[in-house]
């Protein structure tokens, strides 16, 4: 069994249990163990625009901290995990900074030394669990179930500090909605800004990033939107429903997380998933999901085509 | 006659300083302004809320909290097993100790006729009891010093505490040691008692009571002989052992004894007796008078709090005036235990900053005196309003607060109120923002402290729109901790893939400087220019420009830098 240390951040205990809930029922379907780890602080991804130090060195205890367990970080948040792998980054090309830093830490009796690892849960599915595997644990796949999956900047870039895919044409999100009998819809607003990372600081122009992303989504025939970021989903299932308080013409884009999608598809109990947690999905949204899921039939017939068609 | 003076004084202070302290709980607070209410409306609001709890399915979660949360302190258990242990023994041995041995002829008694303060169980129970407090406060002590690393703060007030309830629980033991060794106590002892058969069995017993019992006698410098023992058990018997356990079972004085030897010589037996007699009694009372000006005053506040919480839970409250009421009672029920600064997700943003209020329990010790309106210091508002802002919203200090105060109503709250009156604040224009905005409290106050902090970013920059002469060639220093804007070539990239550049119809009106603007304006050495385009507080920070730049200029990376820069810039007073 694969063990990690499961970095939860500051949004997803208090704000969105249920992502944190499902992913640790799917990850325990396939032999992977997300182990709490409660003395890890915020990743010091808020204090960015303020003071470049003070936004790596929480980020550094945190790698000391999994260091000490003899564990590597999985992470859900897209900025937890840019953070923490900056943060990784840094330290290992800057000697001088690990060091000051480590005489901080040393009064808890921590140490990093410079060789932590930080993996998303999409990568960690994606490639320790693999595709093939997850196959063959799907008890039911969608029939008809069309997602705007949205990546969220800080898990693509900058390429050199996540390091998740390629970041203008990733594929791993794709091929893992894919599996499911979902399909990835190509729509405008896929690459781009959920606008959470201006809310509190100009409002206005963050509504309008989210508004655009909610539209572009529903444009291209979104049944639902499936957000990696904890920021970018607090953007969709709460701002969302600010933004259609004060406007009661909009039509709601509900949110679906990929582990809530993917566990429903592995035999996972919906309350298990906490799917009726997220604000944005109404019961019927939710019954209309479950019943499009059927046993995963086998397509031999096209297989033979296709083989006879190589020769 | 001392004693009754000394009680009736500190009685009075106690009462006086409680009906003082509830008197608080309706009058002072922290609320935004343009939200006054009064005292008469505040104390209706709570009791409006009584009965509407008395009366509800709230009732039970009360009697729940009652038994979980106060008599049991599970909050506590669930987080320290430590803390628990040590708050228990001093709990529990204080409180018996309280009722059976200071309330002896009003509670003991009552329950029990043949109470003699010197008969076994009492005898033995006040020793283990005492003992039970000490090893309590050992505990405490330790857990202060242990995790100071972890930034437990122990302020001046808890070391007081702890030692206030030491001395009264030592110079008790010292009493009874004192008493135990004491020849004067002895004797009275003896004329109040004993009856004699033959004049050698004073002697005797007297030899008994030196061998066994503890007794300093001037009659034995030398341990008596075995026959005069022998013979004083059996006077012993016969005159004290129905009154008079052996001093044996009270073991913690008996084995401490020796330390009232230096004021026996001093003092001689008697006044030994005296002196400790006045330690043990002034330290309780001064202690009953001191509690509700202290930290001890949480033995009323806490369990209040504890029961709202349980009847309300986190949730907001929702009127302003039970709000206030909440507020004031959660202030006077911190006990300063530190587990939520233990757990606060922002410690190391305080090991940066080095600002005490960024750690939560030290920013309810320095409420207190906002909410009273006695810190008039602009210093001290400025330090405390950063310390307030630099939180991630994580709520575990809510959660884990063992007192139950609505640590996250409070904060916001004291931010928003501090704020309206306060410097701008520059840690605004971070994501601490996010949180704040999606909860949507306080939208009006969060808007004008905004503007505020946006204004002092105009005056305190230069604007290329607002440049009168041609715009000179500067520096951009080696300070800055980047080089890669040197290999801008102005193609425009970053500014045409921008959303954000895209969401308006003029975006130079509005964001000072596109991105590749900035980058030239860094190429020609003005950082100053960089620092004051609005375009770098209106980045979304979705690095489209970065990832697509032909040729590698980090420009979110550059724009993280001069929002830094800025920043330090404005706080360094520039």
């Amino acid at each position: 069994m694969k063990k990690f240390a499961f970095f939860l951040g500051c949004n997803i205990p208090i704000r969105i249990p249920q992502y944190a809930t499902a992913l640790t029922a799917v990850c325990q379907k396939f032999a992977i163990e997300l182990v709490d780890v409660p003395e890890f602080n915020c990743c010091g991804y808020p204090a960015r625009n303020v003071d470049e130090k003070a936004y790596l060195l929480p980020s550094v205890r945190n790698l000391a901290i999994a260091e000490k367990h003899g564990l590597e970080i999985l992470a859900i948040c897209n900025c937890c995990f840019a953070s923490l792998r900056k943060a990784a980054r840094v330290m290992a090309d800057s000697p001088g900074l690990r060091a000051e830093f480590n005489t901080l830490l040393a009064k808890e009796n921590l140490h990093y030394s410079g060789e932590g690892k930080v993996h998303h849960f999409l990568a960690v599915l994606h490639q320790e669990v693999g595709i093939a595997t997850i196959k063959t644990q799907l008890t039911k796949v969608y029939s008809d179930l069309k997602i705007a999956l949205l990546y969220g900047c800080h898990l693509l870039r900058p390429r050199q500090i996540t390091g998740f895919n390629d970041s203008f044409v990733p594929r791993i999100g794709e091929e893992l909605l894919e599996v499911t009998g979902a399909a990835s819809l190509d729509w405008r607003g896929k690459m781009e800004c959920c606008g959470a990372a201006l809310a509190g600081i100009n409002d206005t122009l963050s509504q309008k990033l989210l508004t655009e992303k909610i539209s572009g989504a529903q444009a291209a025939g979104a049944d639902f939107i499936t957000p990696v970021c904890a920021y970018c989903h607090l953007q969709f299932d709460t701002a969302q429903q600010h933004l259609a308080a004060d406007d009661p013409q909009r039509t709601i884009l509900p949110v679906l997380l990929y582990p809530q999608l993917l566990g429903l598809c592995l035999g996972i109990d919906p309350p298990r998933l906490g799917i009726e947690q997220n604000s944005t999905i109404s019961p019927a949204q939710l019954q209309a999901l479950s019943d499009q899921l059927q046993v995963p039939v086998e397509k031999p017939k096209r297989k033979q085509k296709k083989a006879a068609a190589t020769p | 006659m001392v004693f009754k003076v000394l009680l009736g004084i500190s009685v009075a202070v106690c009462v006086l300083g409680v009906l003082y302290r509830l008197a608080c709980w309706f009058s002072q607070g922290l609320q935004p302004a343009g939200s006054a209410t009064t005292t008469s409306q505040r104390v209706l609001a709570a009791l409006g809320a009584i009965p509407a709890a008395l009366f509800s399915s709230a009732l039970f979660r009360m009697v729940r909290t009652l038994f979980v949360d106060l008599v049991f302190l599970k909050r506590t258990l669930d987080k320290s097993l430590l803390r628990w242990f040590a708050h228990s023994l001093i709990v529990v041995g204080f409180i018996a100790l309280f009722l059976m041995h200071a309330l002896d002829s009003q509670v003991t008694e009552a329950f029990f006729r043949d109470y003699q303060s010197t008969l076994n169980p009492y005898l033995f129970l006040r020793n283990l009891f005492g003992v039970m407090v000490l090893v309590g406060l050992g505990l405490a002590t330790y857990r202060r010093l242990s995790l100071r690393s972890k930034r437990l703060r122990s302020s001046l007030s808890d070391w007081a505490a702890l030692i206030f309830i030491g001395v009264i629980i030592f110079s008790g033991v010292l009493l009874e040691g004192a008493k135990i060794r004491s020849y004067t106590v002895y004797q009275e002892m003896v004329d109040d008692y004993a009856a004699f058969s033959v004049a050698e069995d004073e002697l005797a017993l007297e030899a008994f009571w030196v061998a066994e019992n503890g007794l300093r006698s001037p009659n034995f410098d030398l341990p008596p002989a075995a026959e005069l023992i022998a013979q004083g058990i059996e006077v012993n018997e016969g005159s004290c052992i129905e009154c008079h356990a052996s001093n044996r079972y009270a073991f913690a004085s008996f084995s401490l004894a020796g330390l009232t030897s230096p004021f026996t010589a001093l003092l001689g037996d008697a006044g030994a007796v005296a002196f400790f007699w006045y330690l043990h009694i002034v330290a309780c009372l001064a202690f009953l008078a001191w509690l509700p000006f202290s930290k001890m005053f949480h033995i009323l506040a806490a369990p209040v709090s504890l029961l709202i919480r349980g009847v309300k839970g986190d949730a907001p409250t929702a009127t302003p005036a039970n709000l206030l009421n909440r507020q004031m009672i959660g202030l006077s029920a911190c006990t300063h235990c530190g587990a939520c600064s233990l757990e606060c997700s922002s410690g190391m943003f305080y090991e940066h900053f080095h600002n005490d209020f960024i750690l939560p329990s030290e920013k309810v010790q320095y409420l207190k005196r906002f909410a009273a309106g006695k810190e008039k210091d602009l210093a001290v508002a400025k330090q405390m309003q950063q310390g307030l802002y630099i939180c991630t919203s994580c709520d575990r200090c809510t959660t884990v607060c063992p007192s139950g105060i609505n640590l996250r109503e409070l904060f916001v709250h004291a931010r928003y109120h501090l704020l309206a009156g306060g410097a701008p604040e520059t840690t605004l224009l971070s994501h601490f923002s996010f949180p704040l905005a999606l909860a949507r409290q306080h939208a009006t106050d969060h808007l004008l402290a905004l503007k505020k902090v946006t204004e002092l970013f105009r005056k305190s920059f230069h604007h290329l729109a607002e440049l009168t002469s041609p715009l000179g060639i500067g520096n951009t220093g080696k300070d800055f901790p980047h080089t890669s804007f040197k290999g801008c070539y102005s193609c425009q990239r970053c500014s045409n893939i921008c959303p954000v550049v895209r969401s308006y119809d003029n975006p130079v009106e509005t964001l000072g400087m596109l991105p590749h603007q900035i980058m030239f304006s860094l190429g020609i050495g003005r950082v100053d220019l960089a620092m004051g385009a609005q375009m770098i507080w209106s980045c979304s920070t979705c690095y489209l420009c970065q990832e697509h730049c032909p040729n590698q200029v980090e420009l979110c990376d550059i724009f993280y830098s001069l929002k830094n820069g800025a920043i330090a810039k404005i706080e360094a007073g520039a």
